[in-house]
């Protein structure tokens, strides 16, 4: 019972002590949901935009989700958070979306098509029309670059798809473009994100293959 | 050719000056162990007091072991290399024989050198010691690798080693049914089997808790204390295993008494320990550092 009683504070030592002084444990936030980022952003004009994550482990899984940090007036940044199970599993559907934004006053924690902050604010762009009378949003000079940071590629949005966001806002549901462009079944998420896409990361692990694949390369 | 032969010649030359450290080592053994001056100082006579011999040969075995880690960097010269070795050479010797004192002090708390070698000619006294010589001979090499000839970080981690030497040691009496004072005053031959095993695997568990790459000194020592209570948990699970993977008889089956203890006290239980511990040892070790498991942060 003794010898017992030892091991069980021995094991609770080491547990104690690897969580308080192992490197990985140090410098990475946990969230708990969306409102956690209340704590870690504090830039104004920010969007959050998730681009991948990934889960650990063997019985206990660690849930990690990767961040693309975007503030109007600063650098873009990456921020890797761990997470719960069901926060995580929950936000697959949202890959390439804004999951969080930051204005002067308010938050904002609806999924929405990344940019989604800037949309509408002269500060950083306007409405242009193009030849064929339909209005784009074009970013200021200075914010040239943000089509690339918010994974647009060549997508613009359109006054169509502003009104449509602010419809789904109001109805505070999330909201994937007029075509469903953003999102895991988007196209446009799908080829500005394609890391999360990897053919390898998608395909189901079949035992007969993985044993074949096993012994082609180690005999 | 010439560069050949230069080359045979500044090897042999090194031999020599290895030989001379080994000879300076024979006096520093003294000024740590007075009552030794008569085995040290005079010629041996290994018929006489076999236990003495193989006390002070474990020794000179455990500073080969240390030399053997010191390199000669003969790109700087070839006196410069030499006085590396002569200022590495003395801080090894220095620091070995402080561990072993400090250590003997600890498991030998209730012996005497003078009274269990010289007068009793106690083999397992000597059995026990030469197992001492040999794993703090293989930690203070493993320390000295480590500390890349820094002298702080050497000093800071062989305090360390020493902290968590003097710790295992005291393990022994938790894991073993074995009572260390009762028979080493008996000369019994199975406690220094389970000793020497139990001494063996710790030091090769400590040693592999220490072999481990490092940039900043408090991130390795937080990362070699928590594998050391890492191996303390896994240890006890190999040891409970293969004791019940190979179950051993003790005792007779019509109760007789005394056989038990009997049974105990001999040399093939003692065998059997010790093997247990060194068997259990090499798997933890296998457990704490062989297990790869991936890093994803901050590349996935």
């Amino acid at each position: 019972m003794y010898k017992f009683f030892l091991y069980t504070m021995l094991m609770i030592l080491y547990l104690g002590l690897a969580k308080t002084l192992s490197p990985s444990e140090i410098g990475i936030h946990y969230l708990q949901n969306a409102r956690g980022f209340s704590k870690i952003i504090t830039s104004p004009d920010t969007t959050v935009i998730l681009v991948d994550t990934h889960a650990t482990g063997f019985l206990i899984k660690t849930y990690y989700q990767k961040y693309r940090v975007i503030s109007g007036y600063d650098n873009v940044e990456e921020l890797i958070v761990r997470t719960n199970k069901d926060f995580a599993i929950k936000n697959l559907s949202n890959i390439g979306l804004s999951l969080y934004r930051r204005n002067r006053d308010k938050e904002e924690f609806l999924p929405l098509p990344p940019g989604s902050i800037y949309l509408g604010n002269n500060e950083f762009g306007s409405w242009k029309k193009n030849k064929k009378g339909k209005s784009y949003w074009i970013f200021n000079k200075a914010f040239k670059n943000f089509p690339r940071y918010l994974g647009w590629g060549t997508f613009r949005p359109t006054e169509e798809f502003y009104q449509e966001l602010l419809l789904k806002k109001s109805q505070n549901l999330p909201y994937y473009g007029l075509n469903e462009e953003f999102g895991p079944n988007g196209k446009v998420t799908q080829e500005n994100f394609p890391q999360f896409f990897k053919e390898e990361r998608l395909k189901k692990v079949e035992l007969k293959s993985l044993l074949i694949e096993y012994f082609k390369e180690n005999f | 050719m010439a560069e050949i032969f230069d080359r045979l010649i500044i090897r042999i030359l090194l031999a020599f000056f290895v030989c001379l450290m080994i000879y300076l080592y024979r006096y520093a053994h003294v000024i740590f162990y007075p009552s030794v001056k008569r085995q040290v100082l005079k010629t041996i006579n290994p018929a006489e007091n076999p236990a003495d011999s193989l006390h002070l040969f474990s020794r000179i075995v455990g500073i080969a072991i240390i030399f053997s880690s010191i390199t000669f960097n003969e790109s700087s010269g070839f006196f410069l290399s030499i006085f590396h070795f002569a200022v590495w050479g003395a801080l090894a010797i220095i620091l070995y024989l402080l561990s072993l004192y400090i250590i003997e002090s600890i498991v030998f708390y209730n012996f005497d050198y003078t009274d269990e070698i010289l007068k009793r000619k106690n083999m397992s006294y000597a059995v026990i010691s030469f197992c001492h010589a040999i794993v703090i001979a293989y930690l203070t090499r493993t320390v000295m690798m480590e500390a890349e000839n820094s002298l702080v970080i050497l000093m800071v981690l062989w305090l360390y080693m020493l902290v968590i030497v003097g710790f295992s040691v005291k393990y022994f009496t938790f894991i073993s049914k074995l009572t260390f004072n009762r028979l080493m005053i008996q000369k019994n031959l199975s406690l220094c089997f389970s000793y020497g095993g139990f001494s063996l695997g710790a030091g090769l568990i400590i040693a592999s808790c220490f072999d481990q790459e490092h940039y900043d000194i408090t991130v390795y020592c937080i990362q070699v204390l928590l594998k050391t209570i890492l191996s303390l948990l896994i240890f006890p699970i190999f040891k409970k295993g293969l004791m019940k993977i190979f179950p051993v008889k003790l005792g007779d089956d019509r109760g007789h008494e005394g056989t038990l203890d009997h049974n105990i006290q001999s040399l093939g239980y003692g065998f059997y320990e010790g093997c247990v511990f060194i068997a259990g040892a090499l798997l933890t070790t296998m457990i704490v550092n062989r297990i790869q498991f991936g890093i994803i942060y901050p590349f996935f």
